[in-house]
């Protein structure tokens, strides 16, 4: 039977501590927290490179990927991460098989088995998120379970690549396993591996090679587990795993009790829903009472016949990607950071659909609530002792770039392009710019492929790559800047590809106290290129850049500016185009950056001469790219004068801005104006 | 322990008062219980390509097409420091972002004090 929603949210959560667990944790000695909590991080760490060495697909190759070790009622212990995400509702499917399989006398669960699944609805992120659990067992008892997952970029759906746009519902996404048991006697079952392969025809070889990477993942971090079980006894490993989640929730007690109470609200605005551009509300009220945070996602857009959706376990997931990397990093990576969490997701919103629903984009319909969830956080701590840890939102536009088809081995590939993915922009924090090319919003650690490995894996030509000018967002600390990169079809007449980046029309990154959201992101192509020629002949004004490509034009071909956002379709060999990875938000008044910094902006090339003298109002000089203080100051000054005469009082505002509301036809799926209130029933075949 | 606190980068609360005031030049902007953005002069840039330079013109640039978004500014009205900014559609209510129950405040903070 499967889980009904509410039941996975409260799965993240830890159980309540029994008496024998207890009684384990005062096994451990002076000394034993510390030497064996970071014993289990070194045995993650080693299942991370086994799982990395192993695999193939891009976003494994990047390290987007996760080896967890759980209790076993499935509460989470430890995890590499890599994607917290994954780690946190890692927790659910075993919970499941805990309650269900095991009793089961058809499955039942010994040493050596292996389940399988992917199903959102069973507790996963998307069908594209494929996690191999493995029950470790020692003295013929159940001491723990680990896991491996990573993101599968086919799944067998309507359209390549395993998120179609196109999806209206579930039965339109491919693959969707409930937990199963693949294998046993520490081996996959090949009937299964081959029904699971079969499938996935565009990518075969993608899916049996990664099968068995995240089982040897799994695997090795099981052995290790069953070795330390082995040296110090089940119940010392009981006694430590409760003493891991008990330190995890009373450290998260005591540093939200620490903060102001109050309540903290954020909003931001997608613009794709399925395959077209129209406006979609995210909204956040964080309530922070005691030791206790309240997180309600009242006021958000309601479900549509797309596929960006996501479950409330994900939901809480993903926001869950800025509470283990920023607010509390510093603890263990454990399901008791979420024991003082209440969640709140009306039915019938974009982040709790109904089970038909399609969830292919769960993912990517994250982002703006991630962006949500690091303001709210970033106001909520500024008062506090955690205000080096204030940072505006990171990009957040989910570079999900998809190309499939047979490359130039005559293999077939339906796969990420894991560069603009893994360099996203870092949002600016309180006391410094954010990290160019930082990473993968889902993934802080991911790391972006060299160019050598995309041309080698794939049947693309890389013109460029590097950081893009003036993508990060502008402020007293700069958002760091995201990336540019444009591929060529190369070895082969035609290869297929889209788009599933936001932010051609709104960014759902936002800034924080004054700093600004970063600008949006264009879809660049250049179709019937003369490129190989020019290269052949060694001409000289090849493009180092997008806005040079689009400007200079001095390729030859049809040039189509329009969204980043693209369905499925075919590029030609030697067609070019472009992906931008989006730029961080800023922090602070871009009056107060200091002058040097902006001109150490200018020397990196990470923003333009325009927005020195524009935006940030310095004066320097061109050439030498010396600041001008005193000149500045003046600037400044005047532009300060300038806002203030510019702008008006609030009743005046009121009454100006409540005259103004969007084009209707953009409004299609945003619910009621502005409240976004559900307004029709979605009815899916 | 002070009866000020900091709350954002710009944003001072006087708890003996119970005001929101800029922390840069410390003039009084609203009640602490209000929304503070309501004691700010209000900017709307409705052309982001003043702060967003695009090469491109058309639907599709390097900078938010105003008829889905732009750009609300909130500005100290004595020092012009730019307070906050919002990225909204169009006419869409503005976010009362920061709500602090002031008593806890006055009790953790006030009470704090006079024990000293």
């Amino acid at each position: 039977m499967r889980p009904n929603p509410k039941k996975l949210l409260e799965w993240i959560k830890p159980g309540a501590p029994t008496d024998e667990e207890l009684e384990c944790m005062k096994l451990l000695q002076p000394g034993d927290y510390e030497i064996y909590t970071e014993k289990l991080n070194n045995f993650l760490l080693e299942s991370k490179e086994v799982f990395l060495k192993l695999g193939v697909s891009s976003m494994l190759r990047s390290g987007d990927l996760v080896t967890g070790i759980y209790a076993p009622s499935g509460d989470m212990v430890a995890a590499w991460c890599g994607t917290y995400l994954h780690a946190v509702v890692g927790q659910l499917p075993i919970k499941y098989v805990a309650e269900t399989w095991i009793k089961d006398p058809t499955v039942g669960c010994k040493d050596g088995d292996i389940f399988y699944c992917s199903d959102p609805l069973y507790g996963g992120i998307h069908n594209c998120d494929q996690i191999v659990v493995m029950p470790v067992f020692n003295d013929d008892e159940l001491i723990a379970w680990t896991n491996a997952a990573v993101h599968q970029p086919e799944t067998g759906a309507c359209e390549p690549g395993g998120m179609p746009l196109t999806a209206k519902t579930r039965h339109d996404e491919g693959m969707l396993l409930s937990p199963i048991k693949i294998g046993e006697n520490f081996r996959l079952r090949e009937d299964l591996v081959e029904m699971c392969v079969n499938l996935m025809s565009r990518a075969p070889r993608m899916q049996a090679i990664d099968m068995r990477a995240r089982l040897s993942a799994a695997d090795r971090l099981r052995t290790r587990l069953v070795a330390l079980a082995q040296e110090k006894g089940n119940d010392f490993v009981k006694g430590l795993f409760r003493r891991i989640l008990i330190e995890a929730e009373e450290g998260t007690r005591r540093r939200i009790r620490e903060w102001n109470d109050g309540t903290y609200r954020a909003v931001c605005f997608m613009d794709i829903v399925g395959e077209k551009h129209k406006l979609v509300r995210n909204y956040l009220t964080l309530h922070k009472k005691d030791d206790r945070l309240i997180w309600d996602f009242t006021g958000t857009s309601p479900e549509t016949d797309s596929p960006q959706h996501c479950m409330p376990h994900a939901l809480a997931a993903n926001v869950a990607i800025h509470l283990m990397s920023y607010s509390f990093h510093d603890l263990p990576v454990s399901g008791g950071i979420f024991a003082p969490m209440e969640w709140i997701v009306p039915d019938g919103c974009m982040f709790n659909p109904h089970y038909e629903a399609a969830q292919s984009n769960s993912a990517p319909s994250c982002h703006g609530a991630m962006t949500l969830g690091t303001i709210c956080m970033s106001k909520l701590m500024f008062d506090s002792p955690q205000r080096e840890l204030v940072a505006a939102a990171t990009g957040n536009t989910g570079v999900g770039i998809i190309v499939s088809g047979e490359n130039q081995w005559g293999v077939l590939i339906a796969d990420f392009l894991a560069f603009g993915l893994n360099t996203e922009g870092h949002g600016a924090r309180s006391d410094m710019d954010g990290i160019d090319a930082y990473g993968f919003s889902h993934c802080p650690t991911g790391r972006a492929p060299d160019v050598e490995d995309i041309e080698n894996e794939f049947q693309f030509f890389n013109l460029v790559a590097k950081l893009c000018k003036d993508s990060g967002g502008f402020g007293k600390y700069r958002g760091g800047a995201g990336t540019e990169t444009i591929y060529s079809v190369n070895y082969v007449n035609y290869a297929l590809y889209n788009s599933h980046v936001k932010g051609s029309k709104v960014r759902n990154c936002i800034g924080l106290f004054g700093g600004y959201p970063p600008g949006t992101l264009p879809g660049i192509e250049v179709l019937h290129t003369d490129l190989w020629e020019k290269l052949k002949r060694g001409d000289k004004d090849i493009p180092t850049g997008a806005v040079q490509l689009i400007s200079e034009r001095t390729i030859k071909g049809d040039y189509k500016i329009s969204s980043i956002f693209q369905k499925t379709h075919v590029m030609e060999n030697g067609d070019i185009w472009v992906v931008f990875s989006g730029g961080g938000a800023g922090y602070g008044d871009v009056l107060e950056r200091a002058p040097e910094m902006v001109m150490d902006d200018l020397r990196r090339e990470i923003i333009s001469h325009w927005t020195a003298e524009n935006v940030y109002h310095v004066a320097y000089d061109p050439e030498t790219l010396e600041a001008d203080v005193e000149k500045t100051k003046q600037l400044r000054k005047k532009e300060r004068e300038n806002r203030k005469a510019r702008a008006m009082t609030w009743a005046e505002f009121e009454k100006e801005w409540s005259q103004l509301r969007p084009p209707e036809d953009i409004l299609d799926y945003y619910g009621s104006w502005p409240d976004g209130k559900k307004t029709r029933e979605i009815i899916r075949l | 322990m002070s009866s000020v606190r900091q709350i954002t980068e710009y944003l001072n609360i006087d708890l003996e008062k119970e005001l929101w005031c800029c922390n840069r030049c410390g003039y009084e902007l609203i009640s602490a219980r209000e929304n503070y953005k309501k004691g700010c002069l209000v900017y709307i840039r409705k052309d982001p390509t003043t702060i967003y330079n695009s090469v491109l013109t058309g639907p599709f640039s390097f900078s938010p097409d105003p008829d889905w978004a732009m750009l609300v500014e909130f500005y100290c009205p004595n020092c012009g420091v730019m307070i906050e900014n919002e990225m909204l559609p169009p006419g869409h209510p503005v976010t009362h972002d920061i709500e602090l129950d002031i008593d806890k405040l006055k009790e953790k903070y006030l009470t704090a004090k006079s024990d000293k």
